[in-house]
């Protein structure tokens, strides 16, 4: 039979665990997060070149910028309140919650997709000049990430389906939504410096 | 479940979430409207822009990370400011640095002179340059096939040869039997799949084809600036 100092003894221990796996994973989004600054510099150094070709306020669409940018803003929302049906053991809203927010983040992929392709459908590829080269490396770094964050998701739900709000699944839900908010600060700055950027 | 609920960083109420989501919904229209309204321009639009960036980055990480409300010792905080510092290095230093050195080091000086800075008149005389706002206009080729063939722009206006096909066009001012130049360049090389921008600085009606195709043909038509 377990005594209560027994209990809140590895109740501690579980926490500390879970801190450590916390931290693990912050440190690893501070590394993206510089790596993004180095696409960021090279893109803010770079994107005047574009050998006579259309700059980014030719061929940005403002619209289609904001429209990505509450998609992933809502996902980032929904997210979040994901995370508080998770730590509450509402499996169910986990799911809707998770699920929706998966929708969100295909709508906003499929989006930064169909830009792409009208860019390269117009010419503009990535061997077109240096502003080209950086804006796809930044924006589609970006997008890797967010298929990435989706894939892990998707996996993820399937093992809540399968096994329950278990504690390890928990912590897996908890990182995953860190991972997915810093997703939505580093395109926080993609909308300012790349999109709004271009029309100064 | 209390085992995991006191784990790792604290986490947010539903209230904070909604909190944050209300505040980021609200700084990001206001920088769209300043941008598409254009009611700032210039360095004060670029500050304007990156302060709210910042701002909404800061709301996020409150409200939606809730970073700073870790036990102590805060190692995610302190691993989060010594990055930011990072990051204002290598950012700022670069851009910086190379804003000097790329505009120290144009090859052309004098073609920097007159397109970049304006200047109307070099040694007596009249450069050509055009400043100020203007209007971009697409000559897509495709398919040995030009769109439009007849562009109509106005004095200053950009004319963009976008070429979408595998070879290479070389886009020549003129008629085939009697080439002229325009704007002192007898002809624009525009490699597959890339485009290339003219300033319309000189007024009237050309005639442009391809050397190597003869075929692909358009004119451009160059009216007044004022003329509507």
């Amino acid at each position: 039979m377990e005594t209560s100092i027994e209990k809140s003894h590895h109740e501690a221990h579980e926490a500390a665990a879970n801190d450590r796996v916390m931290f693990g994973f912050w440190v690893y989004l501070m590394t993206d997060l510089l790596m993004f600054a180095i696409l960021f510099a090279v893109y803010t150094v770079l994107h005047g070149n574009t050998m006579g070709g259309p700059a980014g306020r030719d061929i940005f669409s403002m619209q289609l910028a904001l429209l990505e940018t509450l998609l992933l803003l809502t996902s980032s929302f929904t997210v979040g309140l994901g995370m508080i049906a998770a730590r509450r053991g509402s499996k169910s809203h986990v799911l809707a919650w998770f699920g929706l927010t998966f929708v969100l983040g295909l709508a906003f992929l499929a989006l930064e997709m169909k830009e792409f392709a009208e860019f390269i459908h117009e010419g503009h590829t990535m061997q077109s000049n240096a502003f080209f080269s950086s804006f796809f490396t930044l924006v589609g770094t970006h997008g890797l990430h967010i298929t990435s964050g989706l894939l892990w998701m998707g996996v993820t739900l399937i093992y809540v389906i399968k096994r329950g709000l278990n504690a390890p699944l928990l912590r897996k839900l908890a990182l995953l939504s860190l991972f997915w908010h810093f997703l939505d600060i580093v395109w926080i700055f993609i909308f300012t410096i790349v999109y709004m950027g271009a029309f100064v | 479940m209390s085992e995991i609920a006191h784990g790792s960083s604290e986490h947010g109420s539903a209230k904070s979430y909604v909190i944050g989501f209300v505040l980021s919904l609200i700084f990001t229209f206001i920088p769209y409207y300043i941008v598409v309204n254009k009611v700032l321009s210039g360095d004060a639009l670029l500050a304007t822009i990156l302060a709210i960036g910042v701002v909404q980055m800061i709301i996020q990480i409150v409200f939606f990370l809730h970073l700073g409300r870790e036990r102590k010792p805060r190692w995610q905080l302190y691993f989060f400011i010594g990055t930011v510092g990072a990051i204002l290095v290598i950012v700022g230093g670069s851009w910086f640095i190379m804003k000097h050195l790329h505009y120290n080091m144009t090859p052309d000086v004098s073609k920097k002179l007159i397109e970049k800075e304006g200047i109307g008149q070099l040694g007596g005389k009249d450069t050509g340059a055009c400043t100020g706002a203007y209007t971009l206009h697409n000559v897509i080729i495709r398919d040995g096939v030009v769109s439009p063939v007849l562009t109509e722009a106005r004095y200053c206006d950009r004319l963009v040869f976008i070429n979408n096909d595998d070879i290479v066009r070389d886009i020549t001012f003129g008629a085939q039997e009697n080439p002229e130049d325009y704007s002192g360049e007898s002809n624009v090389v525009v490699r597959k799949g890339r485009a290339k921008t003219i300033i319309l600085n000189q007024q009237g009606t050309y005639r442009f084809y391809d050397n190597l195709a003869p075929d692909v043909t358009g004119i451009f038509s160059v009216k007044p600036a004022d003329q509507k």
